[in-house]
């Protein structure tokens, strides 16, 4: 399979870790990855300002798919992977939308395609790869790892778009991470926010909910968290130390990306797979890992 | 005394076309679950309430349109499909159409994105050994900007306002 990748801003610009283990890991499993022409902005930071200027940041990046002749496109943000989902179902209800947006997408040479299926790391791998596949696939297999996982908000909410799992239960980020030999638990704070929305603006608010859910974590004693969106991991990881003051406990919980953690039971290096850039103790959870 | 603004409730409503707001019947299912409510008060049924009533102007100039964390717990879990979600971004962009105050943050964003395509710029990562990386030395490929065409029909779009 071959499919478009739309990065979207912060993963480009600071998550390398999301990219390096993305690119590293799908071409494993027979997922070849094709980059877009340009690089932009999904349109998410600018509904809060115009809604329409929103949508036709995420209407472009459709289009720019449509270029590549290619009709599947892997958005790893869950921000991104909302915003470019909710501005196609609004082209779809919406045909006075659809021309005025056709209209400008034509001054820049583009054209939009309704029929780009849009996946995220998640469903890809679940619905498409298959856990079969992964399992057969997995060289070294995790044994005695428990972890938690965090799907985030955006991929799942809300029901009316497609979405990538249950808006209430999600299992599919679970059993990917079963089909590596690690057990997951559920915990009650499993679909609480990480609180990313709220830097602009709310920094304290945003650092005591990402350090709310950690400490929650810690207390129920697991070897990590799982997340798969570069928002969730720039709270749960980069900032978790900024956390620690917000909710006055010491904070020490190693945080991943799936990616990052599917990437080692492939036997990929640590490095590429961008190990050394999570700000989190990540070493005591290798060290236990690979032992 | 706050009056109604029926003008300001009908560019709110506007915006809103597949929203039910006048459907909702205060079950506070968005409320109870709202990310926001503990740290930072936001109420959204008090949202539609106010909206429905007229109370537009007010809402559009105060800071607790801005506590949203985006979770869109009360648009999954609203059964009447009013969507407090929805009803605070159209209300965020009223007050960005009025040149009101909009978090910094935010226009920092959109104009970063007219001279790039990208709402943040590159950053050097620094990490726990205290080793300094970048999109170059991790051997990633280089980001390729949207071509010229973009800026001139995406300034066209900002300056529209949302009309």
């Amino acid at each position: 399979m071959r499919t478009g990748v739309f990065w979207g801003c912060r993963i480009l610009t600071s998550q390398y870790a999301y990219e390096l283990s993305v690119r590293q890991v799908f071409p494993k499993l027979g997922v070849r990855l094709v980059d877009l022409r340009e690089a932009t902005c999904c349109g998410d930071p600018v509904k809060s300002v115009n809604i329409f200027a929103a949508d036709y940041l995420a209407v472009r990046a459709l289009a720019l798919v449509n270029l590549t002749g290619l009709t599947d496109l892997l958005v790893p943000c869950n921000r991104c992977h909302f915003t470019i989902s909710e501005a196609k179902n609004r082209m779809e209800m919406n045909g006075k939308l659809r021309l005025k947006m056709s209209k400008l997408l034509n001054e820049e040479g583009l054209e939009y395609s309704p029929n780009i299926k849009i996946w995220h790391v998640i469903d890809l791998l679940h619905d498409v790869v298959g856990l079969e596949k992964i399992k057969e696939t997995v060289k070294k297999p995790f044994k005695g790892l428990k972890l938690a996982s965090h799907v985030g908000c955006q991929i799942i909410r809300y029901s009316d778009l497609e979405r990538v799992d249950d808006a209430e239960n999600p299992r599919k980020l679970d059993e990917l991470i079963g089909a590596l030999g690690a057990e997951t638990v559920d915990y009650a704070e499993k679909l609480d926010c990480c609180g990313a929305a709220l830097m602009y603006g709310n920094s304290d608010s945003a650092l005591s909910l990402a350090g709310s859910k950690i400490k929650a974590l810690q207390n129920l004693v697991v070897d990590g968290l799982v997340v798969s969106c570069p928002a969730c991991q720039s709270m749960f990881d980069s900032k978790q130390k900024d956390a620690e003051t917000a909710v006055g406990a010491k904070l020490n919980l190693p945080v991943v990306y799936y990616t990052q953690l599917l990437g080692l039971a492939l036997d990929i290096k640590e490095e590429k797979l961008g190990l050394h850039l999570n700000q989190s103790p990540v070493n005591n959870f290798l060290t236990k890992t690979l032992a | 005394m706050a009056k109604p603004n029926l003008e300001s409730r009908g560019k709110i409503l506007a915006k809103l076309s597949e929203i039910e707001l006048v459907n909702c019947f205060q079950c506070l299912k968005c409320t109870s679950g709202c990310t926001s409510l503990k740290l930072l008060e936001l109420k959204p049924h008090e949202i539609i309430k106010l909206v429905n009533l007229g109370f537009v102007d007010e809402l559009a100039s105060s800071d607790i349109i801005w506590t949203c964390a985006t979770c869109l717990k009360c648009v999954q879990r609203c059964p009447q499909k009013a969507s407090p979600y929805h009803v605070i971004i159209a209300l965020r962009n009223l007050t960005a159409e009025r040149e009101a105050k909009v978090p910094e943050e935010y226009l920092k964003a959109v104009s970063q994105i007219l001279e790039t395509g990208l709402a943040e710029t590159t950053q050097k990562v620094v990490t726990k050994k205290m080793e300094t990386f970048d999109r170059e030395s991790l051997k990633l490929p280089k980001i390729n900007p949207p071509k010229e065409s973009f800026q001139s029909t995406f300034l066209k779009i900002l300056e529209e306002k949302g009309e």
